[in-house]
């Protein structure tokens, strides 16, 4: 029975030392629409905000999250390297508050250029594009 | 610029082939041709009235065997949620209505194949004998996120009446057919630590659940049940690789029945699971799970004396593997294999079906599965 309890400890312990890239992809940007007032995000709030899990910017404005299909190159680069997590956990996380009643799921859509026009044209929109592809539509968030 | 619409509708659905060699699980399992009744069926509906406004709710239709027939759907959860505080650092929430317990890692999404790990969650925790008033509640649930460097810790309370089922009456007095059970004020507490994006995952949560028991006759006479379950949860995530583990201790208490449906017991239950995915398509899954009915009586030995009831039914040792497989989308197949000693966790309906059970049992299953 002990033997459980001591191996979550060891590997708790191991965590603590362990380091990931995150933030820091200089091809890959979080985008939002103009009307978000806020420059930057701290990346708990962003993983919050694309975990589903919280709904509003600090300012009380409404986000909309877009994602592309969990294959897609650009959706992986985001999620692991901005966000530092994998997209099927991603999914998974989306499943859990779809089918809990703790939140809905993003809207997908299927390309890039489709992910920067949505983002564009919808107050409050979020999502996440290539540096080289960006349009004066949409802005730059930085992450803390 | 117009406003984005938010309403969304999704949905589930499942079905199993259960065979055994001995002893029925979910249905008649252990018939050469198996039983097929385990069936779940769930739609939801979403959207956002107000900017920190979401509006949810679910009908789930389920069979699990006998007891747990395909009957009308029922609402599995009807919440109005209610973020009314967002900040750099941290938010915090209402939901009203009838909400889902975050009890351990899965609860609240026990019924939904896309978030199990297996198509049987590790039954020592997430039995179906007391499925229905561990599933949900009707009340409040508070909850709140505060961020840190690189983690966040949530905290969820809620309080509120759970709901009752023909199974949770068996499971406390043996039998279904002597009277009604009714929910009375229960609480649920959760507090969990995500580090790195969910890199590992560290929870423990608390439950009191309270009922009471209007008895039809003289036996077993109306009294009271609660059950008050700790689980410490943990999960660790690699690419490739999960690894979960959870313990539980358990206290089930009824009061003011006739002698002998009075009883103060304390289980303890925990698994330890490893997943391996194995490209984008299948996973394999290996957990060992154990189930003690009561840390005071591990063997069964004493309460087999006092009852003639054989002392394997008061635990459960289960070594699962299993292997899942989503060819498209969102469309998914799956089996496992159980080998298992004790029948502690086993739904039954009478003590003749318990009288019969073996000791030692395989069970094999196969389940289709769609999400939407």
């Amino acid at each position: 029975m002990r033997q459980p309890l001591i191996a979550c400890i060891c590997l708790v312990a191991a965590l603590l030392f362990t380091v990931k890239s995150r933030g820091d992809d200089p091809m890959v940007v979080l985008i939002a629409n103009p009307s978000v007032i806020q420059t930057s995000l701290s990346l708990e709030t962003v993983r919050a905000i694309f975990a589903m899990r919280q709904r509003t910017l600090t300012d009380g404005q409404a986000v909309h999250v877009f994602v592309l299909p969990d294959g897609d190159p650009l959706h992986e680069a985001f999620a692991k390297r901005i966000l530092g997590v994998y997209p099927h956990q991603l999914r998974l996380a989306w499943d859990r508050a779809v089918f809990s009643g703790t939140g809905q799921a993003p809207n997908e859509v299927a390309t890039a250029s489709a992910m920067l026009k949505a983002v564009a044209s919808t107050p409050g929109g979020i999502g996440y594009a290539y540096r080289s592809e960006l349009t004066n539509q949409v802005r730059v968030l930085d992450i803390e | 610029m117009e406003m984005p619409d938010t309403f969304q509708v999704h949905g589930f659905m499942s079905q199993a082939l259960i065979l055994t060699d001995h002893n029925d699980f979910f249905g008649p399992s252990s018939r050469d041709t198996g039983s097929l009744e385990y069936t779940e069926l769930g739609l939801n509906a979403s959207f956002r009235p107000r900017s920190n406004v979401l509006v949810a709710g679910q009908v789930l239709a389920r069979q699990a065997g006998d007891m747990q027939q395909l009957n009308e759907p029922e609402l599995d959860y009807g919440v109005v949620d209610y973020q009314f505080f967002t900040d750099s650092n941290a938010n915090a929430g209402i939901q009203l209505g009838r909400f889902k317990n975050p009890l351990g890692l899965y609860n609240q999404t026990r019924d939904v194949a896309a978030t199990r790990p297996s198509i049987l969650l590790p039954q020592s925790i997430y039995f179906d004998r007391t499925r229905q008033p561990a599933l949900s509640a009707d009340g409040v649930m508070l909850y709140s996120e505060a961020f840190m460097n690189n983690g966040s810790v949530r905290f969820q309370f809620g309080m509120g009446s759970p709901r009752l089922d023909d199974q949770s009456e068996v499971s406390v007095l043996g039998a279904g057919t002597y009277g009604d059970f009714s929910g009375e004020t229960s609480y649920i507490g959760q507090m969990r630590y995500e580090h790195g994006g969910g890199e590992f995952v560290l929870a423990l949560t608390y439950a009191d659940v309270n009922a009471e028991f209007d008895s039809r006759g003289v036996r077993p006479g109306s009294g009271d049940f609660s059950f008050q379950p700790w689980i410490l949860s943990f999960q660790f995530n690699l690419e490739n690789w999960s690894f979960t583990t959870e313990y539980a201790i358990r206290n089930i208490q009824t009061k003011g029945f006739v002698s002998p449906y009075n009883y103060d017991v304390t289980g303890e239950s925990w698994y330890v699971q490893l997943s391996r995915r194995l490209g984008s398509e299948w996973q394999w899954l290996l957990r060992y799970d154990s189930l003690v009915t009561d840390i005071d009586d591990r063997s069964g030995k004493e309460f087999a004396r006092a009852s003639g009831v054989p002392a394997f039914t008061r635990y459960a040792k289960d070594w699962t593997t299993g292997l899942q497989w989503q060819p498209y989308g969102r469309f998914m197949v799956s089996t496992e294999l159980h080998h298992i000693k004790g029948t502690g966790w086993l739904p039954y309906q009478d003590r003749a079906e318990l009288m019969s059970q073996e000791k030692y049992w395989n069970l094999l299953l196969f389940q289709v599965s769609y999400f939407f």
